[in-house]
């Protein structure tokens, strides 16, 4: 166990050591940068070696033991759910309460490998707090991004030579051509490896937000790699924007846990205290939810005390000394805590952390960026944008989830419900394929978060991952299919499937798998078991907060659109008549080097639901070793009445096979109305284009998010800068300018002064040297009589002196 | 003026030896000729060694130089014939260059 | 009686009485044997290679004429083999002091070890030099290293010295090479007028010294420099009493000891003696410039301090305080003598544009600084703890081995710059800097290490002399540091014009030389002491360390 930090610690920093030396020597690399690919990728795959050697290191540790009716893919569930709903509802509920009773706590390994600065008992590190979700996350990422590094190879390769881009005109009309960047493509990519590894391994929230931070900047970088185009660095701006304005409020999160924690540390760290002792300090999730408490949330004794700080303030002034103060205020913290005080503070820091969040994650309702993002090479929307930096958000709720409140878990609920829903129906209607796949990452995004806020934990992580692998198969395919074609449009497309067997065999595999295609009770791709869970913990949340239920059944609409709009992508794209003729006959099937990932990427998201054969070894059941202590119980909101309900509940058979069918009826209600449309072309689209013009509109336009953000935000911002410019011309750079010029007179007349007086001085003093000096010279006349005759003169001076004093000091003796 | 009727004594050696020297220090301060500022030179050796000589001798004084002042006029004799020989070496190679024993015509080097 | 003459401290031959008559052959035969042979294979050890150096040089000179660098080689062999002597191997330089060789006429102290180093590195490193620059010929080489071996010879007995005689001697020993050398070139009409001034000034000088020393002698009634004092006490033990009696005597002192410094003077280019410096360095060529301006120098100031000291400061302290009228005269005649040389140096350098003769001019300012260090030295002189008269003398030998490399340096450059450019005209050396770059930056170091500018060996040396004029605590000795102080100022000007014009100036046109490249013999050589000016900064400590032993033995 003690190697892991290593093992992780070297994956993460292999990309920073392939940034460098891209960075340094990346031109020089190989015929125009080729071997940048090389050292990139080589690096990646190192990481993504290290992340497998680690996750058997953390298995051979942590054995996974055989789960009790929670296994979704054995052929017992299937019996054990059909037979005996109702019997065994107790048994199972008891099994499963045992289950999680019996649920070790695993401790994570959390430590710091260098502290920054240390200020009190307070301190900045850079650490590491690696469990099972890491170690998942790291196998996922580092995974992803070496299918997507081998990818680029292919699909970057015009990059290779000078590059003529088509979409940017210059004045004089002709296109620009420009210099390939074939090596810092990949100079970004690795960056962006370290950035996001630092983010999934980082042991404090600072850490976090330190690479949460890099991350956009690689996005930005990334986004706006064709730097020329003004769109795609319009779209650069946007995503940074955006960002920030979430980081804003993860910046007031941070503060709040700050003065609130007094530590930014997830786990528990050894600190000399003020006798110079190595004592452990909780860290935040221990504040949060100690041990003590049955790992039960309460508000941390810092934000009760920063709340009441006031009556302490009180208490300190009326005790003598430090000691006594410290006895009054323990013996009332608890008092103050059952009272409600503090908790509002750990609201504030869980909304402000989820905040950032909303971010990065692309939820409503700063979800705007994300579809711009696409003027990005597709390998980057694959890495970036789908897979690994918008799942940052999730991941970091994941993370941080012991410190949520029920309150903010609501508050998250809505928003990912209210995104999965509008950004379903954006898709509905999209044309470009890129966007259709960012509006779907932004649904399946609102899914997680719903899962999420729902209590299902390991349902939101779950399809974190599968996401991941399914999103990133559908870019590469579309990035595939647009390498080839030429164009991102839709209605150019068609009949792509003769051209391009394996993309469109891979494409389909990705779209069964988001659509959650299976057989159902049985077995089905990965999409299908994680899209079940979410829609179990959705029928569970459901049932405990009626009132709340509409959350529900939008999921559960959700989940029907977003079968719809991915069929009707791949029909569109792969069958039917070729709508233009130019593309069709210029398309054709990628390179090896662009296929192999898919099928790679295709595999995975076929098995990733499954258990490794003959082992108990599932990704869900990793995952459920990493279940913050606690959270496994559910929740009451001391606020409002509603209940967060326990996770294992949605495991139930009864609410399983619920689920699984509801999940499985929408799913193939979206397929076959998309069929319908646009396989077998029974009915027009463009009829119901008609019919729901209205709403049509509104999705076309994005439901006018972009108009309405520049009418709000956007032009006032420029006016009101417009006006600050203003003043600053006229009346701040007055001012400057003219106490420039009174400082310009000041130095003149000291000039004048300096030259008059001063130097006239020095000159005097020099010049009267100067003439003394040429005046001794001509002592020295050449006169070899005169050199005697003043010897002697000089003798007899010196006499004269030498007798004068000693004449005087022998009259005073 | 006493020392005109006394007996010879330490001081009559002692005014001449001085008078050698100011006219030996003269000679040097205002001959032009090479050979006579050479003579000058001897001249101020010369009362040099009077001194020593007066001043080493057991008659003229109880508590004398003693065998040092001989001693020491021996050896100034030795060093003056020597610088005698180097100035006159000297001079010569001055002669083959100015063509002149006139010390004033040595004012090229001056300032 | 034998007994007692033995034990004498002097010569034996000398008493109140009349001697000859009760000397037996065998004990004198005995007393010079075991006074001579002793140091002879002694501390005298040094000066006998040199003479065994000439004998050989001017042998081989005589029977192998083919051998063309025969001098060269025997002139390094022999130095190498004095300074092999002459350096205490065995690091300490304790318990020199006695007994005093050749029956009290010279001292084998610390001091004179220290110098007399001094000397023969320096003589080792201007040899190599007069090979490189090219004078003298081949040809000429023997008696010009004979000369100088001559030359050393005599300032080895200079530093050394405990009797007048051997003043005398020394002074004349080491002068009278010089006057030849300075005309070492025959042809040339400078080299002729330059040597005859010196010799003529000089023999002049020597003359006035020896009257002065007849005085001194005849008053004190001996001319062994302790005896001297003892009874320079004695005559200040008699003086509230017999008052004119001490008055006259005193007044023959003052003369006698004023016309002795006349000669030092001429030897350390003292104003007003010093007139025969810019001519005599003008003429000469530079090499010779370089040998006469350090090596009689330090010669100079070794006579200078054995004097000052002889009459400053006895072993007996009690008979200290009586010596303190002498202190006090010696106090305001050197220290006056180094005010005005000093400043006298630096002002009339300002209108110097021959290097050789503006280097004669700072020159003559250097001594000026390190006459003040013997002040100094002097002024504490009475204290009963020594150590202030110690690190006065110790900072006088500090800026002496500096001063060595660092006019050693000028005059190298000059003479480089000369075998190049034809000329030693400070406008020839306009823009130098872009033929020679090296070399330019090189000089530069050694300017400003003359000026006395950190981090530059120059600093340490004024440092030294000034912190040893501070700690005296005495006011005229500060007064006399202000003057130094000021004086460094002065010379700013000469020393950075040097660098002005060879850095800033624009080249002329039709220059033709060539350049002098570091990789050269010339350039490297240069180069090598050029660098001594940063290392002697960096170990000053050593060099302050070996300094202090040097004086060590000195005021027992």
């Amino acid at each position: 166990m003690d190697t892991l930090p290593l093992l992780l610690g070297t994956a993460w920093l292999l990309p920073l050591a392939s940034f460098a030396l891209i960075l340094l020597f990346g031109s020089r690399m190989g015929k125009a940068g080729r071997g940048a690919g090389f050292v990139a990728t080589a690096a990646i795959v190192a990481a993504f070696v290290l992340s497998a050697t680690a996750l058997t290191v953390w298995l051979s540790a942590h054995p996974i033991e055989a789960p009790a009716g929670h296994s979704s893919a054995t052929a017992d569930s299937a019996e054990h759910g059909a037979a005996a709903k109702e019997n065994h509802a107790a048994d199972t509920h008891a099994s499963a309460g045992e289950t999680t009773a019996a649920k070790k706590i695993i401790p994570p390994v959390a430590g710091d490998w260098y502290e920054l600065g240390a200020f009190g008992t307070k301190r900045i590190t850079i650490g590491y707090y690696i469990d099972a979700l890491t170690i998942a996350m790291f196998f996922m990422v580092t995974m992803v991004a070496s299918c997507i590094h081998i990818y680029s190879f292919g699909y970057m390769h015009e990059e290779l030579s000078e590059v003529t881009d088509h979409q940017v005109t210059l004045a004089s009309g002709q296109h620009l051509h420009r210099r390939g960047r074939f090596h810092r493509f990949y100079q970004y990519l690795s960056l962006f490896c370290f950035s996001m590894l630092g983010l999934v391994i980082a042991g404090n929230i600072a850490m976090v937000f330190v690479f949460w931070e890099l991350v956009g900047i690689c996005s930005y970088f990334l986004i706006g790699f064709y730097i020329e185009r003004k769109s795609a660095s319009n779209a650069a701006n946007k995503a940074f924007i955006v960002n920030r304005v979430g980081d804003f409020g993860m910046i007031i999160g941070l503060m709040a846990v700050w003065t609130g924690m007094g530590t930014f540390s997830f786990g528990d760290y050894e600190m000399k205290d003020a006798q110079g002792r190595e004592t452990m300090r909780p860290g935040i999730f221990s504040q949060a939810r100690p041990a003590g408490n049955d790992f039960q949330l309460q508000a941390p004794d810092g934000m009760v005390k920063f709340a009441k700080r006031d009556e302490i303030a009180e208490i300190v002034q009326k005790s003598e000394n430090a000691a006594d103060a410290e006895l009054q205020i323990e013996k009332r913290i608890d008092g103050w805590r059952k009272d409600g005080f503090g908790y509002g503070w750990l609201i504030v820091a869980g909304l402000g952390i989820f905040c950032g969040c909303v971010g990065k994650s692309a939820q409503f309702p700063l979800h705007v960026w994300l579809p711009d993002a696409m003027e990005g090479p597709t390998p980057v929307s694959a890495l970036i944008h789908a897979a690994t930096m918008v799942a940052a958000g999730v991941y970091l709720v994941g993370r941080f989830y012991p410190v949520f409140t029920p309150e903010v878990l609501m508050v998250i609920a809505y928003i990912g419900c209210i995104t999965l829903f509008i950004a379903a129906t954006m898709a509905l209607v999209a044309t470009d394929i890129k966007r259709v796949l960012a509006f779907s990452t932004v649904s399946q995004l609102g899914y997680m978060m719903l899962a999420l806020g729902f209590g299902g934990w390991l349902a939101g992580i779950f399809h974190l991952f599968t996401h991941a692998f399914f999103k990133a198969l559908l870019f590469l395919c579309s990035g595939s299919v647009i390498h080839a074609t030429h164009t991102n449009e839709m209605p150019r497309m068609g009949g792509l499937l003769k051209k391009m067997p394996y993309t469109g065999i891979t494409m389909l595999i990705g779209c069964l798998a988001i659509a959650g295609a299976g057989i159902p009770w049985i077995i089905g791709l990965s999409g299908y078991y994680s899209k079940d869970f979410i829609i179990a913990q959705g029928l569970v949340y459901q049932h405990a907060n009626p009132l709340h239920g509409w959350l529900f059944y939008f999921s559960v609409a959700g989940a029907g659109m977003t079968s719809f709009y991915m069929f009707r992508l791949w029909y569109m794209t792969f069958l039917g008549t070729p709508r233009d003729k130019h593309v069709y006959d210029h398309a054709h099937e990628s390179t090896p080097s662009m296929l192999v990932p898919l099928v790679i990427l295709a595999v995975m998201s076929v098995i990733s639901g499954w258990k490794v054969p003959f082992t108990n070894l599932e990704l869900p059941a990793l995952l459920t070793q990493a279940i913050p202590s606690g959270t496994e119980e559910g929740a009451v909101s001391n606020l409002t009445k509603f209940y967060i309900p326990a996770e294992h509940l949605s495991h139930e058979s009864g609410v399983h096979f619920f689920a699984t069918g509801i999940a499985f009826l929408m799913a193939l209600l979206g397929f076959v109305l998309a069929t319908a449309f646009y396989g077998t072309k029974r009915l027009d689209p463009n009829d119901a284009r008609r019919t729901f013009a209205t709403l049509y509109r509104i999705f076309i336009h994005k439901w006018y998010f972009d108009e309405a953000y520049q009418k709000i935000f956007v032009r006032p911002a420029l006016a009101i800068s417009g006006w600050i410019a203003w003043l600053d011309k006229n009346g701040l750079d007055w001012i400057a300018d003219n106490s420039a010029r009174l400082m310009g007179l000041c130095a003149r007349l000291d000039d004048w002064f300096d030259r008059k007086f001063v130097d006239r001085l020095i000159d005097l003093v020099a010049a009267g040297t100067y003439r003394l000096g040429i005046r001794l010279k001509a002592l020295q006349t050449g006169s070899l009589r005169q050199y005697v005759m003043l010897l002697a003169v000089g003798l007899a001076a010196l006499f004269m002196i030498m007798n004068f004093y000693w004449n005087f000091a022998m009259s005073k003796m | 003026m006493e020392l005109l009727t006394q007996p010879i004594g330490l001081s009559h050696y002692l005014v001449v030896s001085a008078l050698l020297f100011v006219c030996g220090v003269a000679c040097m301060a205002t001959k032009r000729n090479l050979l006579g500022v050479l003579m000058g030179i001897e001249l101020v050796l010369s009362g040099a060694n009077l001194n020593f000589v007066a001043f080493g001798s057991p008659y003229l004084q109880s508590k004398s130089l003693g065998m040092d002042g001989q001693m020491i006029a021996l050896f100034v004799i030795v060093l003056a014939a020597a610088e005698a020989a180097v100035a006159l070496a000297i001079a010569l190679n001055y002669y083959h260059t100015h063509a002149t024993v006139d010390v004033d015509k040595a004012d090229e080097l001056k300032g | 009686m034998n007994d007692e003459f033995a034990r004498s401290e002097y010569c034996p031959l000398t008493t109140d009485h009349c001697p000859l008559i009760s000397v037996n052959l065998s004990d004198l035969l005995q007393d010079v044997l075991s006074s001579t042979t002793g140091p002879l294979m002694g501390s005298f050890r040094p000066e006998v290679v040199i003479s065994i150096t000439i004998l050989v040089i001017l042998l081989q000179r005589t029977f192998l004429p083919a051998w063309k660098l025969g001098a060269f080689y025997l002139m390094l062999l022999g130095l190498g083999t004095a300074f092999y002597f002459v350096v205490p191997w065995h690091g300490t330089m304790e318990g020199m002091k006695s007994p005093p060789p050749f029956t009290g006429m010279l001292v084998a102290d610390s001091f004179s070890v220290g110098l007399r180093t001094l000397l023969y590195l320096f003589t080792l490193l201007l040899i190599p030099f007069t090979q490189i620059s090219g004078v003298p010929k081949r040809e000429d080489a023997a008696e010009f290293y004979v000369l100088v071996l001559g030359a050393l010879l005599g300032m080895s007995l200079m530093v050394a010295a405990n009797h007048l005689i051997v003043v005398l001697v020394g002074m004349e020993m080491a002068s009278l090479p010089c006057y030849v050398l300075a005309g070492w070139q025959r042809n040339r009409r400078f080299g002729s007028e330059a040597a005859l001034k010196y010799a003529v000034f000089g023999a002049g000088a020597a003359g006035v010294m020896l009257f002065g020393m007849s005085l001194l002698a005849g008053a004190l009634g001996s001319a062994h420099l302790p005896t001297m004092a003892s009874k320079l006490i004695a005559l200040f033990e008699l003086f509230p009493q017999e008052r004119s009696a001490v008055v006259a005597t005193s007044g023959l002192l003052m003369l006698g000891g004023l016309m002795l410094f006349v000669g030092i003077g001429f030897k350390l280019a003292a104003f007003p003696f010093h007139f025969w410096a810019p001519d005599a360095f003008e003429g000469a060529s530079a090499e010779v410039g370089a040998f006469i301006s350090v090596a009689s120098k330090i010669a100079a100031l070794g006579l200078l301090v054995r004097l000052a000291l002889a009459f400053s400061a006895v072993p007996d302290p009690g008979a200290l305080e009586k010596l303190a009228p002498a202190r006090e005269y010696l106090v305001i005649l050197i220290s006056t003598l180094a005010a005005i040389t000093c400043t006298f140096g630096n002002l009339a350098a300002y209108g110097q544009t021959n290097m050789k003769r503006l280097l004669a001019y700072s020159t003559i300012a250097h001594a000026g600084y390190m006459m003040m260090a013997v002040a100094a030295a002097v002024a504490v002189a009475g204290n009963a703890d020594r150590s202030g008269a110690e690190e006065a003398i110790a900072s006088l030998v500090v800026y002496a081995g500096i001063y060595l490399f660092m006019n050693l340096a000028a005059f190298a450059g000059v003479a480089f710059l000369r075998n190049v450019l034809g000329s030693e005209d400070l406008h020839e050396y306009a823009g130098l800097v872009r033929r020679s770059p090296g070399f330019t930056v090189c000089m530069a170091l050694v300017m400003f290490s003359l000026l006395g500018l950190p981090p530059l060996a120059g600093f340490t040396a004024k440092f030294a002399v000034f912190k040893a004029l501070y700690e005296t605590g005495k006011s005229p000795i500060h007064a006399l540091l202000a003057i130094g102080v000021l004086n460094t100022v002065l010379s700013l000007f000469y020393y950075l014009r040097v660098v002005k014009v060879m850095v800033i100036d624009p080249e002329p046109a039709d220059r033709t030389a060539p350049e002098i490249p570091l990789r050269s013999a010339a350039g490297g050589y240069f180069f090598l002491l050029a660098s001594f000016m940063l290392l002697l900064f960096f170990f000053s400590g050593g060099v302050a360390n070996w300094a202090r032993r040097a004086v060590e033995s000195l005021l027992m």
